[in-house]
């Protein structure tokens, strides 16, 4: 009997993520775990991925782990080192990203995410980071992935600010606003979710193994669509695993 | 023609009020040594932008010389958040227009390019364009394209009094390249009225003559050149040295509270007299060697 390799739930989250790239594609990253998952696709069924960070950093191979964008680490071995108008202008805002990896403090019912704030924004809240390269990728972007932990607080029916666009409130108020694009999934620790196509609406796509329906509905703070059966995550291979451990977060930074 | 100048001299430059491009991101090529004297001179009323907001902005902001922040968000990567720049919103005190990175780069680039306006994708559908459209109204407009009929939002050019640039390699006429990735640090000298380089190597013009093709910062925009080893300790620059991950912890939590962050400043930036005082008292020669960045690493 094939034994089963152990694995964290970050580092099924990484090889969920992987496993919507494919080969050829320009890929923009935030840093933590889209870069995580991104290295892996890249080492296994994708090898010609182009990996863009919006300050001006194409395809580096790091050695060591960085704590952000801004550590020289994280560029090592680049291929190019430029800028924002040249990454996120000339081939982001140009058209040219096919995937968009963001994160966030929270998401909501039809993908948009907030890193801004929370709290009432006229009122009394806590300001965190804001956009970056967020809203541009989401905005640009031919589809955005969204990897997030599965908390209640983290996943809403509305977040309390849009800093990156998804459907906002769904159906055509994307497209209405001059927006192509939209995020194609979200990825948390206990499923894996889609859009419905008409709605835009969240949709569960997948279960993680050892999760249930009701553990992934307790810990959401709005009900997504729901279909009649929902297929379990395929788990990480052993290959996958030693990959993340070994070679792509050998310190254990971002898939612990 | 020389543009060298001294910190002081140069910070001296610039009055109350001003408007001021910073190079810094998060904690890389930071203009430290310059937020420290700006505060030693009691400069004021200060506008400050950059695309992603940085530990120089952090700084100012703490010490109540900034009165609005131009910047697309920020943070101290892992090591926390920008936390003065936040109380400063979050208590009311900063005015913070926030951008995304892109849209704030095409700020800096229609004001370079010289243009009226910039149409840009971003920002649509967002909370940071409503919040924008009440803040700052005068900075955002629609125009139909002439050539489709397709409305396209469109942002005002950015033209900063003066923009401080955190460069490897100068002369002393002002002419810069900078290594590494340089975000929107190009958009934002060729915008900007003037522009203060503050540098780690200062070369003879010879050695720029020889690969003319480095310049990223054209002399003739520049009024002050200065050098400084360090000056962005302790955040890092590429090539030269790595940033003072102890020292960052220490601001990271210093600046949680505004009593905290008080005693920073009186420590490292009211006592003492000038950036080498400040580099003895960081750790001197002995630890600043450490952090010299390995020549293939770049860090």
């Amino acid at each position: 009997m094939k034994s089963e390799p152990e694995y964290t739930p970050f580092e099924l989250m990484a090889v969920a993520g992987a496993r919507e790239l494919k080969d050829g594609e320009i890929v923009a990253v935030g840093l933590g775990l889209p870069v995580v998952a991104t290295f892996l696709a890249k080492r296994t069924h994708a090898p010609h991925i182009t990996i863009l960070f919006e300050l001006g950093v194409v395809d580096p191979e790091p050695i060591h782990t960085g704590v952000g964008l801004a550590d020289p680490r994280v560029w090592y071995r680049a291929k190019i080192l430029s800028s924002f108008v040249d990454m996120l202008g000339m081939v982001l805002h140009r058209g040219l990203v096919d995937v968009g990896f963001l994160g966030g403090l929270e998401t909501d019912a039809y993908g948009n995410l907030n890193t801004t704030l929370l709290g009432d924004p006229k009122g009394k809240f806590r300001h965190f980071v804001g956009s970056g390269g967020a809203n541009d990728i989401a905005s640009s972007a031919r589809r955005t992935i969204i990897i997030i932990r599965h908390e209640a607080r983290k996943l809403n029916e509305a977040v309390s600010f849009v800093t990156s666009p998804g459907y906002l409130r769904g159906y055509g108020e994307r497209a209405s606003a001059g927006l192509q694009g939209g995020p194609s999934r979200v990825i948390t620790d206990k499923a894996v979710f889609g859009f419905d196509p008409e709605s835009k609406r969240m949709r569960l796509e997948s279960i993680h193994p050892g999760n249930t329906v009701e553990d992934v509905l307790a810990n959401l703070s709005f009900q997504p669509i729901v279909p009649d059966a929902v297929s379990t995550t395929e788990p990480p291979t052993a290959e996958q695993v030693r990959l993340i451990r070994e070679e792509i977060d050998p310190e254990r930074v971002y898939a612990g | 023609m020389t543009k060298l100048s001294t910190l002081a001299e140069a910070v001296a430059s610039i009055p109350s009020g001003a408007h001021v491009a910073l190079s810094g991101f998060a904690i890389t090529r930071c203009n430290m040594a310059f937020a420290r004297e700006v505060i030693r001179q009691g400069i004021r009323r200060l506008t400050v932008s950059q695309c992603v907001g940085a530990m120089d902005a952090d700084m100012l902001a703490g010490a109540g010389a900034v009165e609005r922040i131009i910047y697309g968000g920020g943070s101290l990567d892992r090591f926390g958040r920008l936390n003065c720049v936040n109380r400063g919103i979050e208590e009311g005190t900063l005015v913070a227009e926030e951008y995304s990175s892109l849209s704030l780069a095409f700020r800096y680039l229609a004001g370079a390019l010289g243009l009226p306006f910039i149409p840009i994708r971003s920002l649509r559908g967002s909370d940071i364009l409503k919040r924008l459209q009440e803040l700052a109204p005068a900075e955002i407009g629609y125009v139909d394209d002439p050539f489709t009929g397709d409305n396209w939002l469109v942002l005002k050019p950015l033209i900063p009094d003066v923009a401080v640039v955190q460069v490897q390699v100068a002369d002393e006429g002002g002419n810069a390249w900078i290594m590494g990735p340089r975000w929107d640090n190009e958009e934002q000298v060729k915008a900007s009225k003037r522009t203060i380089v503050i540098t780690e190597h200062l070369v003879p013009t010879e050695v720029i003559r020889r690969e003319p093709e480095r310049t990223l910062i054209p002399g003739f925009r520049v009024s002050h050149v200065v050098h400084l080893p360090f000056a962005a300790h302790p955040t890092s620059v590429y090539r030269a040295y790595d940033y003072d991950a102890e020292h960052i912890r220490h601001y990271a939590e210093a600046t949680k509270t505004p009593e905290g962050f008080q005693k920073y400043l009186d420590k490292y930036v009211y006592g003492v007299q000038d950036h080498w005082g400040y580099l003895e008292l960081v750790g001197g020669l002995k630890h600043l060697n450490n952090l010299i960045a390995d020549p293939i690493l770049g860090y």
